[in-house]
């Protein structure tokens, strides 16, 4: 149990003080993701997406409640110890890929392997790898203006999976590609999933990309559904079949 | 995976870890640099125009502190009328002289003719048609001296020329003022005082402050300036210069002399100094505030920098470099710019002007005195520190911007 991979918010409250005003973005908000599950979460804009993805890495913090990753608290670490955590368990994907212009798509890939032990030549092995998964092998030593957006993607998923994260967090990924880029950068984010056991959380508005996912959360139904449920909380904790968090669009359970 | 994290670092693993991550991200900005140059433009010339002045100030006062510590053989005293501060508002007898000379703690000759130099020091002002063919008027220096003189001067050359005649208007001419008033030529006359004069030599003096001046037979000074027999000051070599304390009590306490007693090297230090500090008081003031300038545009650039990159370093932070990391390295990027700025700065002034000549005002003898700018390692090295200075000073701010910057606020917009 410990040592699996499951993401847990427990009633989250996240909200922004705005003078006088308090902008709620989530209240009381629950939910678990499976170590292993390839998640996709859709909703419309403004709704607090890429704010659960910010929490469950690390990058931002609730006001109330807790982020639990593998059984740790990460809502309450000091800002050096998550950074090193960060490094070492999460890898990011975004819509646009910040790459670095003056570094090679290996080195940009090597980057996160400097917060590592490894040494140079493990460094570049690492990245090779990674490069190789994502089959940007040929094009290691192109700079990010010499690869197409797709390409340019696939570095940056290397990138997010150099330093062997087990949960991979992408914030609209195909966001900016066209569909059969998409759907190569979907297949092979689905492949990393099933062959490496990643788990996966990605949020996006695209069906046609949530159609690879395990799952689909779509976040107003299931905000709706958990205020309709009475015991949410200790459902949510007691019950860990996929069948009880499989909540489907629009099905309460 | 939380297992690998149950251990905690240790602060001296955590430093290098993070001095690790600040040269990876370093390298990366120091790679990019030729491509922002244009932007650092602004800054790398006004921190390069701080070094500039501030070297230039240091060099000129160096120059002029080397110059005069070539000016005086240790065992030369020099004596003056009590409370003058330069031989210019001296005035003394033929009388004290005599009693200075017959002292045995003078140097003597094998005829027994005490090594003592009684001289004349006046500002002359100098009448001469320069190659234009316009009268031009200066203010220089005019040394009357006598036949010993010389010995106080081993480095003391004939350049070009002769000696003066005694007796007659003729005159030597330092090179420092040959060299920046070339029309003054051996053979030449010019106007002192009304009376025609002739320029019979040209010598050196190893550079030191006597090639600011023009040297002339004294008892000629004496009459042309209606001195009388007096002189202004007197050069006496000790035998032992320990003597010194002794030998100045001795002098205080005799009724008959009202002299101050000094060493010639402790004499021109001491005029170096106040005219080091006059020059610093310049210009110092001037360098400050161009420095402040300079950090600003450095301030700019940097925010500029950050402001363009700030989803690049949002995505560094997300990847997990820590915010001292990036904070490290933004700093290294200001002091890149300051070390180019530099370098700009002092590179063209070292080829440029190191060992020329610059002219300044003589704070007390208001003679043209001839200064070389002296640069050199320790002075390059102080201004580039300070440029330095300039850029860590400047990058501060947007390093703790850079180490505040909100990940999701960054990624958002
Ligand atoms: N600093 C802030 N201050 C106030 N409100 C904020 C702040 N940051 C985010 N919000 C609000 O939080 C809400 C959720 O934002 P978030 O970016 O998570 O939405 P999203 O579901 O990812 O939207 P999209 O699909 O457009 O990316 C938005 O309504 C946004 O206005
Ligand atoms: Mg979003």
């Amino acid at each position: 149990m410990q040592n699996t991979n499951d993401i847990i918010l427990k009633a989250i409250n996240k909200s922004y003080q705005k003078g006088d005003n308090t902008v709620v973005v989530h209240d009381d908000f629950n939910l678990t993701i499976k170590s292993g599950e390839f998640v996709a979460l859709m909703g419309p804009s403004g709704l607090g997406k890429s704010t659960l993805l910010h929490l469950m890495g690390g990058l931002d913090q609730p006001t109330q409640g807790e982020v639990l990753i593998g059984g740790q608290r990460i809502d309450n670490l000091p800002q050096k110890k998550l950074t090193q955590w960060r490094a070492e368990n999460i890898g990011f994907i975004f819509q646009s890929h910040h790459l670095l212009p003056v570094l090679t798509a290996q080195g940009n890939v090597e980057l996160p392997l400097a917060l590592t032990p490894l040494n140079r030549k493990q460094r570049k092995q690492h990245a090779s790898m990674a490069l190789q998964l994502v089959s940007m092998s040929e094009r290691a030593d192109h700079y990010p203006k010499e690869l197409s957006g797709g390409q340019e993607q696939r570095v940056a998923i290397a990138r997010a999976i150099v330093s062997d994260p087990k949960i991979l967090l992408c914030d609209e990924p195909t966001g900016n590609l066209d569909r059969k880029t998409a759907d190569e950068i979907l297949a092979l984010l689905a492949k990393l999933n099933s062959d490496s056991g990643k788990t996966i959380v990605m949020v996006t508005h695209d069906h046609k990309a949530a159609e690879y996912a395990s799952r689909v959360i779509n976040l107003e139904s299931y905000i709706l559904s958990q205020n309709n449920s009475l015991s949410k909380n200790e459902e949510l904790l007691q019950n860990i079949e996929p069948e009880v968090d499989d909540i489907s669009i629009g099905a309460s359970s | 995976m939380s297992n690998s994290f149950e251990h905690s670092l240790s602060y001296i693993e955590q430093f290098f870890i993070n001095v690790k991550q600040a040269q990876a991200l370093t390298v990366i900005n120091f790679k990019s640099f030729p491509q922002r140059f244009a932007a650092s433009l602004v800054s790398i010339l006004s921190i390069g125009c701080v070094a500039a002045v501030i070297l230039s100030v240091l060099a000129m006062t160096e120059g002029m502190m080397k110059t005069l510590a070539q000016s005086g053989l240790d065992n030369t005293v020099l004596i003056m009328r009590a409370g003058a501060v330069s031989e210019l508002q001296s005035v003394m007898f033929p009388a004290e002289m005599n009693i200075l000379a017959n002292n045995s703690k003078v140097i003597r000759d094998a005829e027994g003719q005490a090594q003592v130099s009684a001289e004349m020091f006046v500002n002359a002002e100098v009448n001469f048609t320069d190659t234009s063919g316009q009268q031009v008027s200066k203010s220089l220096a005019l040394r009357g001296i006598s036949a010993t003189t010389m010995k106080f001067r081993p480095n003391f050359k004939l350049v070009s020329g002769q000696l003066f005649t005694t007796g007659v208007r003729q005159l030597l001419i330092g090179q420092a003022i040959a060299r920046r008033m070339p029309e003054l030529s051996v053979g030449e006359n010019i106007t002192l005082g009304g009376a025609q004069w002739q320029i019979s030599g040209i010598f050196s003096d190893d550079n030191s402050v006597f090639e600011s001046e023009l040297w002339a037979d004294i008892g000629m000074v004496q009459s042309d300036y209606q001195r009388g027999n007096t002189i202004q000051s007197v050069r006496l070599a000790l035998n032992n210069i320990d003597d010194l304390v002794s030998l100045e009590k001795e002098w205080q306490d005799d009724p008959r002399l009202n002299i101050r007693v000094i060493t010639e090297k402790q004499f021109f230090a001491e005029q170096g100094e106040s005219l080091t500090r006059l020059i610093r008081w310049l210009g110092f003031p001037v360098a400050l505030v161009m420095a402040l300038g300079a950090m600003v545009a450095a301030l700019n650039t940097m925010y500029a920098a950050i402001a363009s990159r700030s989803k690049e370093i949002a995505t560094h932070k997300a990847i997990g470099f820590s915010p001292f990391a990036i904070s490290t390295s933004i700093l290294c990027e200001a002091v890149l710019i300051a070390l180019v700025g530099g370098v700009s700065g002092i590179l063209p002034l070292y080829l440029v002007f190191d060992g020329w000549t610059a002219a300044t005002q003589n704070a007390n003898s208001l003679s043209q005195m001839m200064f070389n700018f002296d640069i050199n390692l320790k002075l390059i090295a102080q201004s580039m520190a300070l440029a330095l200075l300039i850029g860590l000073l400047g990058g501060l701010l947007p390093a703790f911007k850079a180490m505040r910057l909100s990940v999701t606020e960054a990624l958002r917009d």
